[in-house]
């Protein structure tokens, strides 16, 4: 039954995390299963990588930089761009398939990374969130909160559409002291 | 400001979180079938509840949480996250969960401050 559910999940759907491709980390997901009477629910992480070091790094005593805000606030405005340009010039013209979107999901988050990375914001920690899906007669609502500074910390989403699949950005920054 | 840490644990706890995740879904969507005109209020729920329990760990972590519903129709979703962050400090979970009506995907991104 786990079995079955399982291969389920993994064709429809399929969330992995990734760390960049120029890392030199492992790459582990954990999957564990749980049931209840009606509902599978399946958890999957990243293994944390500060486990394998070695030589663990001593805590770091940082000197009070007596900045209350940041230098550079996150453009929300040029990371729309960014998502906007990026989305339309990888899927413009493409059709849904499993293993080619899935490939996708996970270059796109890779690209916009990086780009978000080149605008240069210092102190800025970057999430990118990419969703691909199929164009059928489902209904799918997507949400999230945070629990973060309001003054520093902002996001910005796009949406892209074509006849076959929709795709869903998110890209999250939030400011580190 | 001479201390931020006092030797107390900053790391992201995968397990603790995932228990969090599941425990909210449950609660917040549990027996239910899909029904688009409660959809948006299940996420909410869901969303809400997460970030309720999470704070409560009182943890010196910033959180956000994502919640997926959609309904079994048959269609393909994929999924990818890429993140900028502390890889010794920060972490993420992601938590799938469905029933005979709908999937629920639930991700939490952990970042220390």
């Amino acid at each position: 039954m786990s079995d079955l559910a399982k291969e389920k999940a993994a064709r429809l759907l399929k969330k992995r995390g990734s760390l960049s491709s120029l890392g030199s980390h492992e790459i582990k997901a954990k999957e564990t299963t749980g049931k209840t009477k009606d509902s599978i629910s399946t958890v999957s992480y990243i293994d944390d990588p500060g486990h394998h070091d070695d030589n663990p790094r001593p805590a770091v005593q940082m000197e009070n930089t007596y900045q209350l805000s940041p230098t550079r606030r996150f453009p929300v405005m040029t990371v729309n761009d960014i998502l906007k340009d990026v989305l339309a010039s990888y899927l413009q013209e493409e059709k849904y398939e499993a293993e080619l979107c899935r490939q996708m999901t996970k270059t796109i988050s890779e690209v916009v990374k990086a780009r978000v990375k080149d605008l240069m914001i210092p102190r800025y920690k970057i999430i990118v969130l990419i969703s691909i899906g199929q164009l059928s007669d489902q209904n799918m609502r997507m949400g999230s909160r945070c629990l973060w500074d309001v003054a520093n910390d902002t996001f910005s989403s796009h949406t892209f559409k074509n006849s076959s699949l929709f795709a869903i950005a998110n890209v999250y920054g939030v400011y580190s002291e | 400001m001479d201390e931020f840490q006092t030797g107390e644990e900053t790391t992201f706890i995968v397990d603790d979180v995932s228990t969090i995740i599941k425990e909210s879904v449950e609660a917040a969507i549990g027996g239910n079938t899909y029904q688009h005109s409660r959809v948006n209020q299940w996420t909410t729920n869901v969303v809400e509840q997460c970030l309720s329990q999470l704070s409560k760990l009182g943890k010196p972590f910033k959180y956000i949480v994502t919640c997926i519903i959609m309904q079994k129709n048959g269609a393909g979703l994929q999924t990818a996250s890429s993140c900028f962050w502390d890889n010794s400090t920060d972490g993420s979970c992601t938590v799938r969960w469905e029933n005979k009506s709908m999937y629920c995907i639930v991700s939490v991104f952990g970042l220390a401050i």
